[in-house]
């Protein structure tokens, strides 16, 4: 079952050559099961999709992947969607994965908290034009 | 022994414990009853890396979802949007996102004005000082002298700074010559008391651990129990005992299992959803129940050439533009709509379609996750529902929740006056974005988990032809029954509705202190 995760993940996140590690390839297999387990319905739209996929799935290029993976969302997209949300709940929470969001995008690979971010201070001379047009709300009484 | 009190309060969310606040006084027993727990902040998901899947469990805005403890059933079968509500000591305060605007003077002048709805039987200068009683609690960020609305005093803390995607929306107004301002926002941009100074983390939703946000909990619960309300959280009121025009007891269920208060006075706060699970049976107006409005938001999402590195930041307490807010009859529809900027989403969030699409999987995804993540700024578009008697809260004819209490039915769909709004709102906010830079614009035409803005279903009138409480939310034909919370709007307005309940909750509170109380019930 894990090898047929393994090659479901990598389709639906597949490397790039590059910077990015395709998700199966990567290990989140047993991670994504165990995310799926903790979604409503997720293991059973886990255990659904897996079981769907046709003998040899793991041994097709990506294109014919994809194809079986588009007829079987199709089919339902609900419990495929639930799916997708497990693999990329999986590998967007990966501290290696959050390495290269860090190297591409700048964006830290540390919690929000307790850290935060600079609170500059707010620039008011950006609001000249719009005090300049005057009052816009409607009077009553 | 019958336990009593002067004063239930259904709900310790935004309007009850801001009511109870304003109720209390040393010889009036004030007991809050609350059917979640508390929520400690300061351990809030934030501080861990993959803080962004608590938003699909505990900290999940459908109770059907997130099925917490405290949580009921929505039975949300016949609407096209989704409930979005907390329970819990704070109530949906927990979740929210702090945006703190005002009703405009007009808003509660519908009828006369355009002719449409009701008027309000309270005006915007009667509830002008509860209004800045409130800002002075929460603790408000923001800049008096905004002309989209009537002068107002100074805020408690400058604004929260612009990031680099809302100064480029900011300058995008300034071209097309439309209104703007720095949203008011129930965050302090500087430490007070035991609160910190927010740090620009950006996912409010799940929770602030330094305080800086204000929830209901955060900035009333200590001040309203130092003057002897009483709090007792995971208790779950199953039942208001009515004789006559009276409410006699009240029922709840807790850890140590079923309990009784005998009481003076009955406040419910419970949100429209909570409320009506109560009060069916017990307010036979009809016109409660009906006319629930939802604010039917649509997100249009600018995306950028460049990193705006938009994870930063309150995600919805930015700035705004009023520039449509105020009916204009060559627009095609009667009403107004606000646009509210959002930013603050994660890499995670980003890959779901945090506030548009979902990325494509698929050998196109990192690519697309790439040019989508941080470049990215949204418009709300928020619009002022019209209440419609068809679009109401009812209660399932057989499903019940755990205390054997109705599942509330949520039955809503657009109006064709709403859905004009939205049409003409997502053109004005593609407009912004493009001038702004934006090279590509993403449309979610409708939010359909954005049942977060429960307003109509008890309104208030001068009579109970005009409504179901009057302007103090005292339900018309019963004696000690109140309703404080947004249950009671006659008009949506066209902005968030949390500084406007909590107003008319201390305007209550205030007038049943000073005096106006019945000592009935307390034998
Ligand atoms: C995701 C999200 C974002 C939001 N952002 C904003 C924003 O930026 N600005 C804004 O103005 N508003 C915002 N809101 C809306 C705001 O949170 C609500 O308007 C506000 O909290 C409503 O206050 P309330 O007291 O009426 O109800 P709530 O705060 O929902 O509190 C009701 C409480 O009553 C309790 N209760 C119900 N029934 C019972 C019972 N039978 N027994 C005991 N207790 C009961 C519930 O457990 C709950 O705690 C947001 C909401 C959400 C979900
Ligand atoms: S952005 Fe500010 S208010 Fe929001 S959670 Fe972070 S520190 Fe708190």
């Amino acid at each position: 079952m894990t090898g047929r995760l393994t090659a479901l993940l990598d389709t639906l996140l597949p490397g790039d050559g590059g910077d990015w590690p395709a998700a199966g390839a990567h290990g989140l297999a047993v991670h994504a099961a165990r995310l799926a387990d903790d979604m409503l319905g997720g293991a059973e739209a886990m255990a659904g999709v897996l079981d769907a996929l046709p003998k040899g799935f793991v041994d097709l290029p990506q294109l014919r992947r994809e194809e079986f993976l588009h007829e079987i969302e199709a089919q339902d997209a609900a419990r495929f969607d639930a799916v997708i949300t497990a693999a990329y709940n999986a590998y967007y929470t990966d501290p290696a994965i959050r390495d290269i969001i860090e190297r591409l995008t700048g964006y830290p690979n540390r919690p929000p908290q307790p850290e935060g971010y600079v609170l500059d201070p707010f620039d008011e001379s950006l609001l000249d034009a719009v005090k300049a047009r005057g009052p816009i709300w409607r009077p009553v009484d | 022994m019958t336990q009593t009190a002067d004063i239930v309060i259904v709900g310790a969310g935004a309007a009850g414990l801001a009511f109870a606040w304003a109720a209390v006084a040393p010889n009036i027993k004030v007991v809050v009853l609350e059917a979640g727990g508390h929520v400690n902040q300061r351990v809030a998901p934030s501080l861990a890396s993959d803080w962004e899947l608590a938003l699909q469990t505990t900290f999940n805005a459908n109770p059907n979802l997130r099925r917490g403890v405290a949580d009921y059933p929505v039975d949300d079968s016949e609407s096209v949007i989704r409930p979005a509500i907390f329970n819990a000591v704070g109530g949906s305060t927990i979740r929210w996102g702090a945006h703190f605007p005002r009703l405009r003077p007009s808003d509660f002048r519908k009828r006369t004005l355009d002719g449409v709805a009701a008027d309000w039987p309270v005006s915007y200068k009667d509830l002008e000082p509860f209004y800045d009683l409130n800002d002075e609690i929460m603790g408000v960020s923001g800049l008096a002298g905004d002309p989209g609305n009537p002068p107002r005093a100074t805020r408690s803390c400058p604004p929260l700074p612009l990031c680099p995607a809302t100064r480029r929306l900011a300058a995008a107004y300034d071209r097309l010559g439309w209104h703007w301002w720095p949203s008011d926002a129930a965050i302090l941009s500087r430490a007070r008391g035991t609160r910190g100074a927010c740090n620009n983390c950006g996912p409010c939703g799940v929770g602030c651990p330094r305080h800086a946000r204000a929830s209901a909990d955060i900035a009333y619960l200590g001040v309203a129990q130092a003057q002897g309300v009483e709090l007792r959280p995971g208790a779950v009121v199953t039942k208001l005992e009515r004789l006559g025009h009276d409410i006699t007891d009240v029922h709840y269920v807790d850890a140590n299992g079923p309990a009784r208060l005998s009481c003076g006075e009955v406040v419910m706060a419970g949100n429209a959803l909570g409320n009506a699970r109560l009060l069916t049976g017990i307010i036979d107006n009809p016109l409660f129940g009906c006319g629930l409005m939802l604010h039917p938001t649509a997100i249009v999402t600018g995306l950028f050439k460049q990193n705006q590195q938009s994870w930063r930041g309150a995600f919805a307490s930015a700035l705004v533009s009023q520039e449509f807010y105020e009916s204009d009859e060559s627009r095609g529809f009667i009403g107004g709509l606000q646009l509210q900027a959002l930013r603050g989403q994660g890499p995670l969030t980003t890959a779901l379609g945090g506030y548009g699409l979902r990325l494509p999987w698929g050998q196109r995804h990192k690519e697309d996750f790439v040019a989508r993540f941080g470049h990215s700024l949204s418009l709300t578009v928020t619009c002022d529902d019209l209440p419609e008697g068809a679009n109401r809260i009812a209660l399932h004819a057989t499903q019940t929740d755990r205390h054997g209490l109705p599942v509330p039915r949520m039955i809503y769909r657009v109006g064709e006056n709403s859905q004009k709004m939205l049409d003409y709102g997502i053109k004005r906010a593609s407009e912004a974005l493009r001038e702004a830079g934006a090279r590509q614009i993403a449309i979610n035409p409708l939010v359909r988990n954005g049942g977060f803005h429960l307003m109509g279903t008890a309104r208030m009138g001068v009579d109970d032809q005009a409504g179901v409480t009057d302007a103090r939310g005292r339900v018309h034909g019963m004696n000690n029954l109140s309703v404080v919370d947004a249950s009671t709007f006659v008009t949506a307005a066209a902005v968030n509705p949390t500084p406007t309940l909590q107003a008319i909750a201390l305007r209550a509170g205030t007038a049943m202190r000073d005096g106006k109380i019945t000592q009935r019930a307390i034998a």
